[in-house]
């Protein structure tokens, strides 16, 4: 399980997909590989990506083969077993970009949270309607430009008009993370992805 | 260009990174500024009247150099062009690949025809700032994040020939601009963070890169050489002069008494307020922010007063009035003078 770790941090992908495969030749189970494999892996990951160190690249990396091992896991979809709740990630019309989203779906596929990626460039009542459709714990909103904040700020309202008022909305992104959870009407704003995680796992029953 | 050279100024320069900005003041949409060489020099010019900051930049968007070798852009009237459909894949042919003309590629012609505009209207009294896309950056609007970044890991021989391609466009339209009039051509490499890639890929792979492209600009007669980086960038920073930069934009996360202490003579910065305070915050914030600045350098120097990186088109006009303002009414000047570089 050691290796498995190390090739995840270092951003092995091929390593890691060879390990995982041994471990499940070998008897372990999925459960196991996720819980003493991927998940210190991330927690790992998560130490070493303070604010200031934040990397992009090795994060991405990483990402790619926490995915990987995911896929090869549970080939049917993205949801890990034993999954804590159900995210959403979009980021909003305006904003095409969508590589802030996709860190965060991938650290928290990596954390046992079943993920819905609702796209990008996507209006606000097509976002809620996905939330509301896959029964959604939670939303995350990555904003890299400004011009996404004006309909970042509807959201919340957007949810509770279609009776889901109790879906957490957190924000994150090179935009939205200069400004505040007040100011954009969301639950909680994040400086890096691994924060999504920090706010969620104590709401969603994991000691922080 | 005294602050560039740790020299005395009568006061703190003040260049607030506004592009598409002017079109919104002027009573256009960013559809329109980014089509029209001449009404974005129009708009720059408008800029500079009302706000009287002291430089006028001759920029339309980031994606000229990615448009102009093949790329799908998507244009919305009230928001920059974006790539949808990357000009190359992780299997283009890097060593091989035609490098654009600045006189007929796309709307690259639009950006020379703002830059002989704008030094036409201003000549020699205000600084005329080109911009153009660093060789990362370029990269990444090339393949799309995160082909480019898996290609320089998987495959970092493949990945140099392309950075090195996308340098070679970055000096071929620099001097395309520098002929067009702009005193200096800004490199805008935000891809180059180390956010996005750790200090050390800077240091091996980019900063030869830059270093090319700097002396390539300076031996043409540019006036300095600006490098903007936004994010944190607190380890690349003391690099900076090394490469061949005068100037280095610091980001609002970037904190000036660190980056002071790292740079304590050496690197004209300019920054750093938030971006989206030009939109949430009042006047009084912006004008005690920047006052606050240009406080925390008064004993270094080599300071102009900008925002961490371009000010949203969609700013509170009083916003960056009251940074302008700030510098022009502020007894704090740059009394330390120092021979510079």
């Amino acid at each position: 399980m050691e290796t498995l770790i190390d090739a995840l941090v270092t951003g092995d992908h091929k390593r890691a997909l060879a390990t995982a495969q041994a471990l499940r030749s070998q008897g372990v189970s999925v459960e196991e590989i996720v819980r003493l494999g991927i998940q210190p892996a991330m927690e790992a990951l998560d130490y070493k990506c303070t604010v200031e160190q934040f990397n992009l690249l090795e994060i991405m990396l990483a990402g790619r083969a926490v995915s990987g091992v995911a896929r090869e896991l549970f080939p049917d979809s993205s949801t890990p077993p034993d999954s804590k709740a159900t995210i959403a990630v979009a980021s909003l019309q305006g904003d095409i970009h969508d590589i802030g989203k996709h860190i965060v779906k991938m650290v928290l596929i990596g954390n046992r949270y079943r993920v819905i990626d609702c796209g990008k460039d996507v209006p606000v009542e097509a976002v809620v309607e996905q939330v509301r459709a896959e029964k959604a714990d939670a939303l995350c909103i990555s904003g890299l430009i400004t011009s996404a904040l004006p309909r970042v700020r509807l959201v919340k309202q957007a949810l509770a008009d279609a009776g889901i008022g109790h879906v957490l909305v957190l924000a994150g992104g090179a935009a939205l993370k200069q400004s505040t959870a007040a100011a954009l009407k969301v639950d909680y704003v994040g400086q890096t992805a691994f924060d999504a995680v920090k706010y969620l796992d104590p709401i969603f029953g994991v000691k922080p | 260009m005294a602050a560039v050279r740790f020299g005395e100024t009568d006061r703190t320069p003040v260049i607030p990174q506004i592009f598409a900005h002017s079109a919104i003041l002027s009573g256009y949409n960013i559809l329109d500024y980014v089509q029209s060489g001449t009404l974005a020099a129009d708009c720059q010019i408008e800029a500079l009247r009302h706000y009287r900051y002291d430089n006028v930049f001759a920029a339309i968007d980031v994606c000229l150099e990615a448009e102009a070798i093949g790329a799908e852009l998507r244009f919305r009237p009230d928001l920059y062009p974006a790539v949808v459909t990357p000009p190359l894949t992780a299997d283009s042919d890097f060593a091989n690949l035609p490098v654009p003309d600045p006189a007929s590629a796309a709307r690259m012609p639009e950006l020379l025809a703002m830059a002989r505009k704008l030094r036409g209207e201003v000549g020699h009294e205000t600084l005329v700032t080109g911009v153009l896309q660093g060789p990362m950056t370029l990269a990444v609007l090339f393949l799309g994040p995160e082909t480019a970044l898996y290609l320089a890991a998987d495959d970092p021989d493949r990945f140099e020939l392309l950075l090195d391609y996308c340098t070679e466009i970055a000096i071929r339209f620099g001097l395309a601009q520098m002929e067009a009039g702009v005193h200096l051509p800004m490199v805008f490499e935000p891809a180059g963070c180390p956010e996005v890639v750790p200090a050390a890929f800077f240091r091996e792979l980019l900063a030869p890169r830059l270093s090319r492209i700097f002396t390539a600009f300076k031996k043409a007669g540019a006036l300095a050489n600006w490098l903007h980086i936004a994010g944190q960038t607190l380890p690349i920073l003391p690099l900076y002069s090394g490469i061949g930069a005068d100037i280095g934009n610091f980001d609002y996360c970037v904190d000036p008494q660190r980056l002071i202490q790292a740079l304590p003579k050496q690197l004209c910065v300019d920054g750093n307020i938030r971006t989206l305070a030009f939109i949430q915050d009042q006047p009084e914030q912006i004008e005690a922010e920047a006052r606050r600045l240009i406080h925390s350098f008064g004993h270094r120097g080599g300071f102009i007063l900008s925002s961490g990186c371009e000010i949203p088109p969609e700013s509170k006009p009083e916003n960056i009035e009251a940074l302008v303002r700030a510098a022009h009414r502020d007894p704090c000047q740059h009394i330390t003078a120092v021979t510079g570089s």
